[in-house]
C-alpha cells in the first residue's frame, strides 16, 4: 500500500511539473486554433439557384433590388427570412462599419459565433460550443475553397487577410451542415464570399494607422475587358503590435501579413459564369519565446457554372492550394532538465480539389447532387519537440451527396439529404439530414431539423508525436482514433414583425459521442495518447432582432445561451477530466447600432458582453472572467471619393482577457484605436 | 495622366492573364434584355408605393394610378404581370402606352423609353405642371430634367433622383427611397 501511495504521489508530482511548464492543453503548439477539413463537398449556399419570378422580386426591399445583378446566372432569391436553418449573414456594409480590420474581427458581428482572441494573431472561433485552442468542429470556406490545415486540424485565422471591402458577405450557419457542406461542419459553417469583380471596379486605396493596428495599406484596381468580363487585382499589407502579459510586459506576439491576389469573372452569356481567382500571402508572427513563425501560401481557383433553359444548373470547380510553414519550437525544459532541444518544425501542404454539382427540378422535387475529390500531400520536417509520423502523407478523399427539397404543399417543404464520404482514416461516413420548412405566412416561417454530422480524425489525432524519440515522448497520436459524431435536433422561427423589425430564434439539442479524450498508458504512464472516450450533450438557443425605426438609425441585438455537459463515457478515463474539449461562455449578448448623421457622418458602436467560463489546466478547471467591450467606428464621407474614419476596438478597457489559463503567460487583448483614409475612384 | 497610366496597366493585365479566357469565350450569344426590364418593372412598382401624389390627383380611393410608357415599350408584357391584381395604397393600377407626348391625358408615372432620346427636352417641357413622375433610363435622364433615372452600376440597377424636379411637380418622395438613391441636380446645357 505504501509503495502504491508513493508511486501515485510521485506520478502526480511529475505530471504536474510537466503540465505547469509546458502542458496546459495536451497539444500546445503555440499557434492558433485549427480544424481539419479534409472532406468537403462543393458548397451550396442558401442563395444559389435559378432565376426568379416577378412575384419573387416584388417581395424584395428596394435595397435588395438594388443588389441584384441584372445578368445574374444562378442566384435564387431565397430570402434570409425563409432559410430553414440557423443562418446569420453579415453583409458587406456591416463588415466595414464596426471597425473590423480583418476577418476574425468581423466574425465578432455574428451573434451565433463564439469568438475568443488568444493573442495578437490567434483566435478561437466556434459555434455551439467546443471552442478551444484546437477547436475543430467548424467548416470554413472562402469562395468555395476550404480554409484548413490538416496539420493542426483547424483554421489559421491570421492567414486570411483579404481586403474587407471586397467581401460580399459572411454567412454563418450554426448547427450541422453535414449533408451539403462536408465533414467538419459539425457545429457550424462559415462561408465567406468575395464580391464579383464587376462590383469592385475602379481604383481603391486604403491607409490606416494606429496603436495596435500599426499600419494597414491596401490597394485594389478593377476594370473590364469587353462588356462581360471584369477583373480586379489587390494587395494589402498589415502590421500589428504585440499584446501584453498580466505584468504589463510585451507578449512578443506582434505580427505582419502581406497578401495579394486577383479575381476575374466572365459572363459570356446570360447562362454561364466563369471565375478564376487566386491569392498569395506571407505571414510572420511573433512567438512567446522570442522566435517568429513564417508562413507563405498561394492558391488558385477556377469555377464554371452554367444554367440551362429549364433553370437547372451545373457547376464545376477546382482549386490548388499550397501553404508552407516554418515554426520554431522552443526547447522543452521540465524542472531545469532539457527533455528536447529547440528546433524548427516545417510543414508543406499541397491540396488539389475538384467539385462538381448539379441541381434540377423534377415535379415537386428540387434536387441537388454533387461529387468531390480531394488530394492532399502533407510533408513535415519534425523538430525535436514536435512531430508528425509519418512525415510524408498523401491522402485521397472523395464524397457524393444528394439532397431533395420536396415542395409538398404550398407552405410546406421537406428537405431530405445525405452525404456519403470516404476518408483514408475511417473509410465510409454517412451524414443524413432531414428538415421541414413551414411557411406560416408571408412573413413567418418555422423549421425543424434532425441531422447527423461527423468530425473525421485529423493528423493530430492520429499522427502527433510530442516530442519524438530519442527524446522523452509526452504524447502520441492514436492510429485507432475514430470520428467524433453528433446527432442534432434543431428548431427555429423567423419572422418579419413589421416593415421595420425582424427576429429569429433557433433552438438546439445536440448529442455527441466519441469525443476526443486523453489517456495515460496503463503500463508506462507515458506517452499519453488520444481516445474517443468522451460524450456530451449540449442545448441552448440563439436569438436575434433587427430594428430599423428610421431611415438613419438601425439596431441589431443578439443573445445566445449554451449549456454543455461533457463527460467521460462509461468505462473510459480522461486525463483532463473531460475539461479539455470545451471552453465556452454560457451566454453572450451583442448589441449594435448604425446611425447616419447629417453631412455624411456615421457612428457605429458595437457592444458585446460575454459570460465567464472555465478552461482546462491539466484536469483542473480554471476560470476566465466574463467581459464587456465596445468596438466601433465614426466615419465621414467627405466627398464621393474620400472617406475618413476613426475606428476603435475593445474601447472599454486598457486590456482584457478573452481566453487562456490564468498565469504569467496569459495574453491580454489591448485597446486598439486607428485612423483610416479611403480613396475610391 | 493618371487615366493613361491606368489604361496602360489595364492593357498589360489583360494580356498577362486573360488572353486564353477571351479566346475561349468569344462567340457566345448576347444576353437578352428581359431580365433587366423585369427588374426595372419591379422598381416602377416600388416607386408607385414610395411616391405621394398631391391629394387632388388621387382623390378617390378607387381612382386608378396610371402607369404610362412613352415610346417603344421595352417591357413587353412584364408590366402587366408586375402590377396585375395589385393595389397601391388602395388604388388599382392601369397601364397605358403612348406614342407621343400629345396623347398623354392623365398619367401618374410615365416611363420614357430610349426611343424618345431626340425629343427628350421637349417631352419633359410638355409634362411640366402635370404632377407626372417621369422615369427613364436614357443617359443623364435625371440631369436633363427627368425625375427618376435608372443607372446601371456594376451590373446592378441604381437609382438617381432629381429632387428639385419632383418637388416642382408637387410629388413627395419617401425618405426610404431617397436614402437609397443618388440625388442629382438639373444640368444647365
Amino acid at each position: 500500500m505504501k509503495n502504491n501511495g508513493y508511486h501515485s504521489e510521485h506520478r502526480v508530482k511529475d505530471l504536474l511539473c510537466l503540465l505547469k511548464s509546458h502542458y496546459a492543453n495536451p497539444v500546445r503548439l503555440r499557434i492558433g486554433g485549427t480544424i481539419l477539413m479534409m472532406l468537403y463537398v462543393g458548397h451550396f449556399g442558401y442563395s444559389q439557384n435559378a432565376s426568379s419570378s416577378t412575384s419573387d422580386l416584388k417581395q424584395l426591399t428596394l435595397e435588395e433590388l438594388m443588389g441584384i445583378e441584372v445578368m445574374s446566372v444562378s442566384r435564387r432569391l431565397e430570402k434570409l427570412s425563409e432559410s430553414p436553418s440557423a443562418i446569420q449573414v453579415i453583409s458587406d456594409g456591416e463588415i466595414n462599419r464596426f471597425g473590423a480590420s480583418n476577418i476574425p474581427e468581423a466574425l465578432y458581428l455574428a451573434g451565433n459565433l463564439q469568438v475568443a482572441q488568444k493573442n495578437a494573431h490567434s483566435w478561437g472561433i466556434s459555434a455551439r460550443g467546443f471552442n478551444t485552442e484546437l477547436s475543430n468542429k467548424l467548416l470554413v470556406l472562402m469562395d468555395g475553397r476550404t480554409i484548413y490545415t490538416p496539420l493542426y486540424s483547424g483554421v489559421f485565422w491570421d492567414r486570411q487577410d483579404y481586403l474587407l471591402e471586397d467581401i460580399q458577405q459572411i454567412e454563418v450557419v450554426s448547427g450541422p451542415g453535414g449533408t451539403l457542406w462536408g465533414v467538419n461542419a459539425v457545429n457550424g459553417v462559415i462561408n465567406i464570399t468575395s464580391k464579383e469583380a464587376s462590383q469592385t471596379q475602379g481604383l481603391y486605396l486604403k491607409a490606416a494607422a494606429g496603436n495596435e493596428l500599426q499600419t494597414q495599406i491596401a490597394g485594389r484596381y478593377g476594370s473590364s475587358i469587353g462588356p462581360n468580363t471584369h477583373y480586379r487585382v489587390y494587395g494589402q499589407y498589415s502590421k500589428r503590435d504585440a499584446m501584453t502579459y498580466p505584468d504589463s510586459t510585451d507578449a512578443k506576439d506582434g505580427w505582419s501579413m502581406a497578401q495579394g491576389g486577383f479575381r476575374v469573372d466572365s459572363k459570356p452569356t446570360d447562362r454561364s459564369v466563369v471565375t478564376v481567382q487566386g491569392d498569395v500571402y506571407r505571414n510572420e508572427a511573433g512567438l512567446d519565446f522570442g522566435e517568429r513563425s513564417d508562413v507563405w501560401g498561394a492558391n488558385l481557383l477556377g469555377r464554371w457554372s452554367y444554367t440551362f433553359q429549364d433553370s437547372s444548373s451545373f457547376k464545376i470547380q477546382s482549386y490548388y492550394d499550397r501553404t508552407v510553414l516554418d515554426l520554431p519550437t522552443d526547447a522543452w525544459v521540465v524542472n531545469g532538465t532539457e527533455l528536447a532541444p529547440e528546433g524548427t518544425f516545417k510543414d508543406d501542404l499541397t491540396t488539389v480539389d475538384v467539385d462538381i454539382q448539379h441541381q434540377f427540378e423534377l415535379g415537386i422535387n428540387h434536387i441537388v447532387w454533387g461529387v468531390t475529390y480531394r488530394h492532399t500531400n502533407d510533408r513535415v520536417d519534425n523538430s525535436p519537440a514536435l512531430g508528425l509520423v509519418p512525415d510524408d502523407l498523401k491522402q485521397d478523399l472523395y464524397s457524393i451527396f444528394l439532397q431533395d427539397e420536396l415542395h409538398l404543399l404550398k407552405k410546406l417543404s421537406l428537405i431530405l439529404g445525405t452525404k456519403l464520404e470516404h476518408n483514408p482514416f475511417t473509410g465510409w461516413i454517412l451524414e443524413p439530414n432531414g428538415r421541414v420548412k413551414w411557411k406560416l405566412d408571408k412573413d413567418r416561417i418555422a423549421w425543424f431539423a434532425v441531422s447527423r454530422a461527423v468530425r473525421a480524425p485529423s493528423r493530430i489525432d492520429r499522427h502527433i508525436s510530442q516530442a519524438s524519440p530519442p527524446h522523452f515522448v509526452l504524447l502520441t497520436g492514436n492510429p485507432d482514433f475514430q470520428s467524433e459524431t453528433v446527432v442534432s435536433w434543431e428548431s427555429g422561427f423567423r419572422s418579419n414583425i413589421s416593415d421595420v423589425a425582424s427576429t429569429s430564434i433557433s433552438l438546439f439539442y445536440n448529442v455527441y459521442d466519441d469525443i476526443r479524450s486523453t489517456v495515460l498508458n496503463p503500463e508506462t504512464t507515458f506517452p499519453l495518447t488520444f481516445k474517443n472516450g468522451l460524450e456530451a450533450e449540449t442545448y441552448g438557443f440563439e436569438a436575434t432582432i433587427r430594428y430599423q425605426p428610421t431611415d438613419w438609425w438601425g439596431l441589431y441585438g443578439s443573445y445566445y445561451l449554451l449549456k454543455e455537459d461533457v463527460r467521460v463515457s462509461p468505462g473510459e478515463t480522461d486525463f483532463n477530466n473531460a475539461l479539455n474539449e470545451n471552453a465556452d461562455p454560457g451566454w453572450q449578448v451583442t448589441l449594435r447600432s448604425s446611425i447616419e448623421l447629417p453631412y455624411h457622418f456615421s457612428i457605429n458602436p458595437a457592444f458585446r458582453w460575454v459570460d465567464d467560463f472555465t478552461i482546462n489546466e491539466a484536469g483542473v478547471a480554471r476560470n476566465v472572467d466574463g467581459y464587456a467591450e465596445i468596438d466601433g467606428q465614426i466615419s465621414w464621407q467627405a466627398t464621393e471619393w474620400l472617406q475618413l474614419s476613426v475606428a476603435g476596438r475593445n474601447l472599454l478597457h486598457h486590456h482584457h482577457v478573452e481566453y487562456g489559463v490564468p498565469g504569467p503567460n496569459r495574453v491580454a487583448i489591448q485597446r486598439s484605436v486607428y485612423g483610416k483614409v479611403i480613396v475610391n475612384f | 495622366m493618371l487615366d493613361d497610366k491606368l489604361r496602360m496597366s489595364n492593357m498589360k493585365l489583360r494580356f498577362m492573364w486573360f488572353l486564353p479566357l477571351i479566346c475561349s469565350l468569344s462567340g457566345f450569344e448576347q444576353a437578352p434584355p428581359s431580365r433587366e426590364y423585369q427588374l426595372k418593372a419591379v422598381f416602377l412598382f416600388n416607386f408607385m408605393q414610395f411616391v405621394e401624389w398631391p391629394g387632388t390627383v388621387l382623390e378617390e380611393q378607387n381612382t386608378p394610378i396610371t402607369l404610362g410608357v412613352l415610346g417603344e415599350d421595352p417591357f413587353g408584357d412584364i408590366l402587366e404581370e408586375t402590377v396585375s391584381n395589385e393595389l397601391i395604397n388602395g388604388h388599382p393600377v392601369v397601364i397605358k402606352r403612348f406614342a407621343n407626348v400629345a396623347e398623354i391625358d392623365q398619367c401618374h408615372l410615365l416611363f420614357i423609353a430610349a426611343s424618345e432620346k431626340e425629343r427628350l427636352p421637349q417631352t419633359l417641357d410638355a409634362l411640366k405642371g402635370r404632377n407626372t413622375l417621369t422615369v427613364g433610363d436614357l443617359k443623364d435622364f435625371a440631369q436633363s430634367g427627368g425625375m427618376i433615372a435608372f443607372k446601371m452600376v456594376q451590373n446592378k440597377i441604381k437609382v438617381q433622383i432629381n429632387l428639385d424636379m419632383a418637388r416642382e411637380a408637387d410629388l413627395s418622395i419617401s425618405p426610404k427611397l431617397l436614402r437609397l438613391s443618388q440625388i442629382v441636380n438639373t444640368k444647365r446645357s
